[in-house]
């Protein structure tokens, strides 16, 4: 079970990053595309030898190669497939805010319900990005949170920088909020974007600003680099980089995990939708030694000790992994009920 | 542990979430609505609904910018629009925009496919499904119309120049040759791709794209 559990973690970081570098990997993907299909890639490679735009288009050249049927043999020497290459860059466009991978689209929940009401209409494509995500939030919750966010992988990093505040003798204030603010902020910008016909959480919604900013400064680079301009670059980012900073430094100094606890209209989106999940982190109370290490663990800021995984809980499984005593694990189960007694000697 | 929920401790944790909401929403309202949008300055790409509908219906995402294989479809940021001396209105932030001075849609010409692939990868329908021949072309997409200036155009003062007419797909109809080969717009066949003001050999360029104020793909007739 420990093992399991291990393996499960290091399974969910590795995603995470996946999607983090994933979300680097796209813009330079899409600018691949654009000089092999005007059979500017050598061209190119060769122009910005020693630049971070060379290197990357290079680089991406070199592993595209290595896939099945990039490369035909003519005159003797391998040589780039520009067709098979193209159809290659060709199946991943967007970031977790709406992206196409293959033959998939996937559309996050809020972007849709944003549009939806923006627009005050409900085309059918939006049903076909919205399926596969809505499906994985009814059954599991905020798997969303857990597992492809990559603010939430930024916040979780961030949130080991304040152990090591701690251990530096600085220890940061937690400064606890009401959790409904959530919901309260998704309700506002949900009226807002009705009202003004404008997607309005689209401009602070945490992993939709990262992919748009990422994607913008790697644009820049590249843009830059065409006009022969290199070198160290945060151009294409705009203030909306600076609203997240201070998401983090709230985070830092002020209150663990803030926004993903008790602000981020997406997760509250999650949380309603994922109520009634039928796959849930469980207590078995009769292993609990009451040790509260898993309450002291939780990210999200709940009590598994007191089975309080409510909808919140984002499925992480840090409190699984915390627990010495095997007392939590997932299991198929609808809503949890806390306990009132915690004291097993003292239970019913 | 949590602290105990005390009569002071929930009307602070009521306030706090109260200034979260205000703050938060309040950058939001910001974001939406800080400057005012330069309308002007918009050619969107082809298939896209009436602005008004467009800036409702698109979630910012940038896959018609990434499925574009001619790089012509740019987020509109402060940073894509400086060489042009354009700058994002705040509700046209991260929408996608073509600069045809810069790259012109060449309406996937030459891509494997029947359709236009920036309307394709659109996951909201804020771009309309495209198929690329002439036909659906002129049917339905109307990005702009384009406008000779001829104070300065070569061929409307003593030269002969024509470049334009021959970058235009619709070469002969929506683009002609008058006398001196001047380049003639019918803005009934122009459906303002950009690509005659992409090649003007004029600088600045004598043939501009207007971006359109009247579009409407889903009525699949253009006014
Ligand atoms: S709560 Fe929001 S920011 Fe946090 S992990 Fe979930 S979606 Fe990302
Ligand atoms: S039609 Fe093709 S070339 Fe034109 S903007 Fe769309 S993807 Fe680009
Ligand atoms: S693909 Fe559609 S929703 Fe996404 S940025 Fe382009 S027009 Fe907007
Ligand atoms: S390319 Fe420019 S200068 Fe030449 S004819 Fe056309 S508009 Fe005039």
């Amino acid at each position: 079970m420990k093992i399991g559990i291990r393996k499960l973690q290091i399974l969910r970081r590795t995603v995470q990053i996946s999607v983090l570098v994933g979300l680097f990997m796209v813009p330079i993907i899409a600018r691949y595309h654009n000089y092999a299909a005007s059979n500017e890639i050598d061209r190119v490679v060769e122009k910005w030898d020693g630049t971070a735009a060379g290197a990357m288009i290079s680089t991406l050249d070199t592993a595209i190669r290595l896939l099945p049927g990039a490369e035909h043999e003519r005159a003797g020497i391998m040589q780039r497939d520009t067709d098979a290459a193209i159809a290659y860059a060709q199946q991943i466009r967007g970031s977790v805010w709406s992206a196409d991978i293959g033959p998939l689209s996937l559309t996050d929940p809020l972007a849709v319900a944003e549009s939806s009401l923006a627009s005050k209409k409900f085309p059918w494509v939006l049903a076909v990005g919205l399926f596969i995500p809505l499906l994985a939030t009814l059954l599991l919750g905020r798997v969303f949170c857990s597992w492809i966010c990559p603010a939430g992988l930024m916040f979780e990093m961030n949130d080991k920088l304040r152990g090591v505040l701690r251990f530096l003798e600085l220890p940061p204030r937690n400064l606890r909020m009401e959790r409904s603010t959530k919901y309260g902020l998704l309700a506002a910008g949900l009226l807002l974007t009705t009202v003004l016909a404008v997607p309005v959480l689209g401009y602070i919604y945490p992993p939709a600003v990262l992919s748009r900013e990422i994607h913008d400064l790697v644009f820049a680079t590249f843009d830059r680099a065409e006009h022969g301009r290199f070198g160290f670059w945060v151009g294409g980012m705009s203030w909306m980089t600076f609203v997240f900073m201070t998401i983090i430094a709230i985070e830092l100094f002020v209150s663990r995990r803030w926004w993903c606890r008790y602000v981020c209209p997406g997760g509250g989106l999650y949380s309603l939708l994922g109520t009634f999940r039928p796959l849930r982190v469980k207590l078995k109370h009769e292993k609990c030694t009451e040790c509260v290490l898993c309450v002291a663990a939780c990210p999200m800021g709940l009590n598994p000790m007191k089975n309080e995984m409510g909808m919140e809980c984002d499925s992480c499984g840090v409190c699984i992994s915390s627990c010495n005593d095997d007392a939590l694990g997932y299991a198929i189960a609808g809503p949890s009920k806390p306990i009132a007694q915690t004291s097993p000697e003292a239970g019913p | 542990m949590p602290p105990k929920l005390t009569r002071r401790n929930f009307l602070a944790r009521l306030g706090s979430g109260a200034i979260t909401i205000v703050g938060i929403a309040g950058t939001g309202l910001f974001a939406a609505l800080g400057d005012v949008d330069d309308a002007a300055a918009c050619v969107r790409p082809p298939g896209a609904l009436p602005e008004e509908d467009f800036l409702a219906t698109c979630i910012r995402c940038g896959r018609c910018t990434d499925a574009c294989p001619n790089r012509c479809i740019t987020p509109f940021t402060e940073e894509a629009g400086r060489e042009l001396a354009l700058a994002p209105g705040a509700r046209q932030f991260g929408t996608p925009v073509i600069f045809a001075r810069r790259q012109a849609c060449m309406l996937c010409n030459g891509e494997p496919g029947d359709g236009l692939l920036c309307t394709e990868a659109c996951p909201t329908g804020a771009l309309i499904p495209t198929k690329k021949s002439a036909v659906a072309v002129q049917e339905s997409v109307d990005m702009g119309t384009a406008v000779v200036d001829t104070t300065i155009c070569y061929s409307y003062n003593g030269a002969s120049c024509g470049a334009c007419i021959r970058a235009c797909p619709f070469e002969g109809t929506a683009l002609r040759a008058g006398l001196w080969e001047r380049p003639i717009v019918d803005p009934e066949v122009c459906i303002g791709c950009g690509l005659c003001e992409r090649s003007c050999v004029h600088y600045p360029q004598a043939i501009r794209i207007k971006p359109s104020t009247d579009r409407d793909p889903t009525t699949r007739g253009r006014s």
